[in-house]
């Protein structure tokens, strides 16, 4: 009983109780909402941010950030459809798309894991750059049309009620907790974003964990775009754009610290299903999209927010405790000046 | 020769001097490139956008030399436009200096919101501002209802300012709202270089920890950072108000990044307690010469610009980093050893036991 | 000012512990680890409020609930690693906590009267540089002159030599002992024993958060010290046993390294523990980490095990069995919010992988578990992070960590640093139980007494330069200091 209290007192016990209150909520405003068809339909709206954002929990995890991926996913969206324009078959354009993806996210891990420049620095110039290649490319125009195979990879189902995407989400779950707690991978990404200095005089290759992840992260951010582009079926120099800042919103709000080192796929898992549901809430009572991107932007906050001020109510109660307490007798070993 | 260049120039000093090097080379370059390119309305224009980035920009480096960063100035710059030029379109009697204030209070009470969070509610800034960037930008939708702000319901006043000029010599015009930008980047830089305030804030930002055991007042002099970062981008939301007129609910979206960019290049480290305004200003200058610039240019698509500019902000870290780094060692060095050669006479004289 | 008088009584860390400070006394302050020093230094710099008691500055009770209270009061301390700010300048530095009436910065008048103030001091050093690459004892100094800039009354000196060269604690004292004349109260704290004798007019004795004793110096003998900080009396703090002396381990032969050192020649054998001594500034930790391949040696030649090796980076040495157990603990030697298991596994944690990468969680952990009972390591599980152990025990588990690489060399840097008594004696038996067992030590020590008792043969380093070698028969405290200072 007491580990189950300790485990619920934890980020992930109080994002799993909101969870519940929220999905309680949804289903008593709306009969339908927990069919398996909602739930799916939950999913398709971000599917794509959240296949990122489990790459995204390890790069932060790993004490860095990378800003570029929504810019890449548009880069990889408009290098799928610039090729598909230019006649090549889709299947060499979306070959293409995520080994740009993969050119990409090299290119980041570079600067960062290489040269040693500050991660921050490196992704916003890169978010700048990606999505500056993808307006070379397209210019003002929209491509769609594409063939109905694509379109279909988006937007049909493929087993059951599930779709392609939702698919590579479950997997890629499956995949980055076993990657994160159960290898020797997971570890070192955990090590080095609690010390990189520790890391490097244990002699684990510091350097080369940072270019795997930057790779990874570049080419599952393609991979999203490519996704995206099924999904939409039209591509534009702006597609993805802005997609970053949820994307790090999803991470940030599983409990992941920003400074590194800590944090859980379980987290992420809750914190992407709270913010799914959210949404869907919202939207059954009518409230817009933006307003649900301020509300999600106030719970990042008060996230962090409402720990601070308990811990420090706490401590302070604990002082006026002690403080009221009667003064002790004066102690005979006592040295003193008078 | 090495002393002298050591005793005249710091690194910072020497990063400035390139970048003005840079900017001219990048002027003289597409001015054989571009047939009339340096006509003064060419500068004119130059002058007004960067007016805008630089007042955010000076907001930006104050925050960022705490080692903090404020995410959320475009939004408070659209609100601050949106804002402003709502209440304007109905109280054309306003007086243009209460609308500057209305304005900068606007912002003000932003930033003072990310302040005591960050500050005092020990939430990273980074959290904070990623969250009020998305709070600000959709409390305006909402309550605008997504309604436009135009400039032919705006008071006369206002749609004549961008063109106010006080001054001009030879087509390149003084007008007053690049003087207003002017003037808080001279204001704030000498504010950093002559105020206590200003030298505590790269005290926070280069030891924090340093400056909570100095017992300086790190709490409050990060607040300030972001309730003058806010001040600013209200500020600059009046002048963006003034120079686009026609204000819709997406004004100034994802200007945060143009600014941390314009910062950046402009030697402001990314981890506090290094940057100067002067720098930042030149940071703004260069990135906007290069916009400008690239449309005109024929030889490649004015679509170029983002990539190049990405490229840019690399290289910009990446000189930092590999260059000033080395310098910095370089006049370390020479201190060190200067003490090491005192050290040894000293010991020569003073024999151990 | 009749004097201070000082009575505190928090719950943990400090338990109704009393002291008075005198003006003019430098009283020295000694205890082990989580004796409750640290906890007083912050209550009396108002970094920490206490739980009860008060605190009492010329018989007036003060309030000291931020350092800003402390600073106007005249009390300031100055730390083992000086906090300064490296953007500022020198000038700055001294007199950034000032609070002028002016908002506004005389750049002119600062410089002239932080140069007044390091006159007074006697030291020379350029007011407008930043304290950026400023040595540790330069910075020291400008905390010094800090702390006089602000009309100090009550010093706390916590742990200030500990990584100055004999010459720079010379010059501390001076200090020291100008400030005494003045009537400033200095309380001085020190893991190091013979300067406490040296300098301190009174000595006390805290142990486990209680205070136990306050004695002048003349009637404290080192012995009766550390008998009244461990509570037990501790023999042969520093004997390194006779072991029989194997084969050559390692040979290097003019090693060097740009801007660092250069012409390191030794031999270290099986069985044998070689010291490196040296002052701070000797650049023995360069060669350490030179030899793991942290940061290469540019030329010269290590011959290990028999086979010529060029050592270029940590997991290559690993491999041919050399370990180093980093100086810095905290930043370089464990991750503090992990696990004694996972600190000890990490180096050789693909020893501990099942195919594709997974993790055997049970051998890791039968790993850690063993050298708890090896190392005696005191913590209930080896699931708490490291964090959570006193120093010493931190200690222990970078010991295991290394050792579970099975190296034939072992390289400790200052593997005693900042750890207890109790823990250091265990520490120095283990290191005698591992050259009985045939591996080679390298031991890089400040502490002389240390090097001299633990090693078989001392290397004496001086500012990146090898100064000579010693056997034990040869060295004296006094021949190690005269070559580690060039006068050799």
């Amino acid at each position: 009983m007491a580990r189950v209290i300790q485990r619920l007192k934890s980020w992930e016990g109080m994002l799993l109780i909101l969870l519940i209150g929220v999905i309680a909520f949804n289903a008593w405003q709306s009969p339908v909402y927990l069919s398996a068809q909602n739930f799916v339909n939950l999913f398709q709206l971000s599917i794509e941010k959240i296949i990122v954002a489990l790459v995204m929990t390890f790069v932060i995890i790993n004490g860095e950030i990378d800003l570029s991926v929504a810019s890449m996913m548009g880069l990889a969206a408009c290098m799928l459809a610039f090729l598909y324009k230019a006649g090549q078959p889709m299947v060499l354009a979306i070959v293409v798309a995520l080994f740009i993806g993969l050119i990409g996210g090299a290119f980041n891990g570079f600067w960062v894991a290489r040269a040693g420049l500050p991660s921050l620095a490196v992704t916003l110039a890169t978010l700048i750059m990606f999505r500056g290649l993808a307006r070379v490319l397209l210019e003002d125009r929209s491509i769609g049309d594409f063939p109905q195979w694509f379109d279909d990879l988006g937007q049909q189902t493929v087993i059951g009620p599930f779709t392609l995407s939702f698919l590579i989400f479950a997997v890629g779950l499956v995949v980055a907790i076993v990657v994160l707690h159960y290898t020797g991978f997971g570890r070192y990404v955990r090590v080095i974003g609690n010390s990189k200095d520790v890391a490097r005089y244990s002699g684990v290759q510091v350097p080369r964990v940072k270019m795997i992840l930057y790779s990874a992260s570049g080419l599952v951010a393609a991979l999203g775009g490519v996704l995206l582009a099924a999904r939409l079926g039209a591509v534009r120099g702006s597609t993805a754009e802005g997609f970053e800042l949820d994307i790090i919103t999803i991470v940030l709000l599983g409990g992941v610290s920003i400074f590194g080192g800590t944090g859980s796929m379980f987290g992420v898992l809750l914190s992407i299903l709270l913010i799914l549901n959210l949404r869907n809430g919202m939207g059954l009572l009518n409230i817009s999209g933006n307003a649900q991107t301020g509300v999600i932007g106030a719970l990042l906050i008060l996230s962090v927010l409402v720990p601070n001020i308990a811990s420090r109510l706490r401590q302070s109660f604990r002082t006026r405790q002690a403080a009221q307490a009667p003064p002790p007798p004066a102690v005979g070993k006592a040295v003193s000046a008078e | 020769m090495g002393q002298t260049l050591r005793r005249h120039f710091r690194p910072e000093q020497i990063r400035e001097l390139s970048l003005v090097f840079l900017i001219l080379g990048v002027l003289v370059f597409f001015s054989t490139q571009i047939p009339n390119y340096l006509s003064p309305r060419f500068f004119n224009r130059i002058a007004s956008d960067v007016a805008i980035i630089a007042v955010v920009a000076i907001g930006q480096t104050l925050v960022i030399l705490t080692r903090n960063v404020d995410l959320s100035v475009g939004s408070i710059v659209g609100v601050t436009a949106y804002v402003v030029g709502t209440f304007l379109t109905g109280n054309h009697e306003l007086h243009p200096v209460l609308a500057v204030a209305m304005a900068i209070a606007i912002g003000a009470v932003l930033g003072t919101i990310n302040g005591v969070l960050i500050a005092y509610g020990r939430v990273p800034a980074i959290i904070t501002t990623l969250g009020t960037l998305a709070i600000y930008r959709a409390a305006l939708v909402e309550l605008s209802g997504a309604k436009t702000v135009v400039i032919d319901a705006m008071p006369r006043w206002l749609q004549e300012l961008p063109g106010v000029t006080l001054a001009s010599f030879a087509g390149l015009d003084v007008r007053l709202l690049v003087l207003i930008a002017l003037a808080a980047v001279i204001i704030f830089q000498l504010v950093l270089s002559f105020t206590n305030l200003g030298r505590r804030l790269y005290a926070v930002g280069s030891n924090p920890d340093g400056a909570r055991f100095a017992g300086l007042p790190s709490e409050q002099v990060v607040f300030i950072a972001f309730v003058l970062c806010g001040a600013l981008s209200g500020l600059a939301g009046f002048m963006f108000l003034a120079r686009f007129g026609n204000i819709t609910v997406v004004a100034a979206q994802g200007m945060e990044l143009q600014v941390i960019a314009a910062v950046v290049v402009g030697g402001v480290a990314i981890f506090g307690g290094q940057g100067t305004i002067i720098g930042a200003l030149l940071g703004a200058l260069l990135i906007n010469i290069l916009q400008q610039s690239l449309i005109r240019w024929i030889s490649i698509s004015a679509f170029w610009i983002d990539a190049l500019l990405g490229a840019l902000i690399l290289a910009a870290v990446a000189a930092d980093a590999l260059i000033l780094g080395r310098l910095r060692n370089l006049w370390a060095r020479s201190e060190v050893q200067m003490t090491e050669a005192d050290e040894k006479r000293v010991v020569g004289a003073d024999v151990p036991k | 000012m009749r004097g201070i008088s000082k009575r505190f009584d928090t719950t943990q860390a400090l338990e109704d512990v009393s002291l008075s400070l005198y003006p003019g006394e430098i009283h020295a302050l000694l205890g082990e680890n989580g004796a409750g020093k640290s906890t007083l230094i912050k209550i009396m710099t108002g970094v920490h409020p206490p739980d009860r008691g008060e605190i009492r500055l010329d018989e007036k009770p003060i309030s000291l609930l931020n350092p800003i209270q402390a600073q106007t009061h005249g009390i300031a301390a100055i730390y083992q690693e000086p906090m300064v700010f490296p953007d500022l300048t020198v000038a700055e530095n001294i007199f950034l906590t000032h609070r002028t009436r002016s908002p506004f910065v005389n750049w002119g008048r600062l410089y002239r009267d932080a140069e007044d103030i390091l006159k007074q001091l006697d030291v020379k050093l350029d007011v407008r540089q930043p304290a950026r690459g400023l040595t540790l004892a330069a910075q020291q100094t400008v905390e010094i002159a800090k702390a006089i800039s602000l009309q100090v009354r009550v010093l706390i000196m916590d742990e200030p030599t500990a990584s100055l060269s004999a010459h720079e604690v010379r010059q501390l004292f001076k200090l020291a002992n100008t400030l005494r004349k003045q009537g400033v109260a200095i309380l001085f704290i020190s893991h190091r024993m013979e300067e406490v004798f040296e300098i301190a007019d009174r000595v006390t004795v805290f142990r486990d958060g209680k205070w136990i004793s306050t004695k002048p110096r003349v009637e404290v003998t080192p012995d009766g010290a550390i008998r009244d900080m461990v509570g037990r009396e501790i023999h042969d703090l520093f004997a390194k046993t006779e072991t029989a002396r194997g084969e050559t381990l390692l040979s290097v032969k003019n090693l060097g390294k740009e801007r660092t050192f250069q012409g390191i020649t030794f031999d270290v054998h099986r069985g044998e523990v070689v010291g490196l001594a040296g002052l701070v500034g000797a650049r023995r930790t360069d060669v350490g980490l030179a030899l793991f391949g942290v940061e290469p040696a540019d030329v010269g030649e290590v011959v290990f095990a028999g086979k010529p090796v060029r050592i270029t980076a940590p997991q290559q040495a690993m491999k041919i069995g050399i370990a180093y157990a980093s100086e810095d603990r905290r930043a370089l030697g464990l991750v503090m919010p992990m696990s004694v298991t996972e600190n000890i596994s990490l180096p050789m944690l693909r020893e501990y992988l099942y195919g594709l990468g997974l993790i055997n969680f049970g051998a890791e952990k039968k790993t850690a578990m063993q050298f708890r009972e090896r190392l005696a390591i005191r913590t209930q599980t080896v699931d708490v992070p490291v964090a959570k152990l006193s120093g010493g025990n931190q200690q222990k588990v970078m010991l295991s960590k290394w050792l579970n690489v099975k190296p034939q060399l072992l390289i400790l840097d200052e593997p005693t640093r900042g750890i207890d008594v109790g823990a250091k004696a265990e520490v120095h038996a283990m290191i005698n139980e591992l050259a009985e067992q045939g591996l080679g030590i390298i031991l890089i020590s400040s502490d002389m007494p240390e090097v001299m008792g633990m090693s078989d043969r001392i290397v004496v380093m001086r500012e990146g330069r090898q100064m000579g070698i010693f056997t034990r028969a040869e060295a004296t405290q006094e021949t190690i200091l005269a070559a580690a200072m060039g006068q050799g």
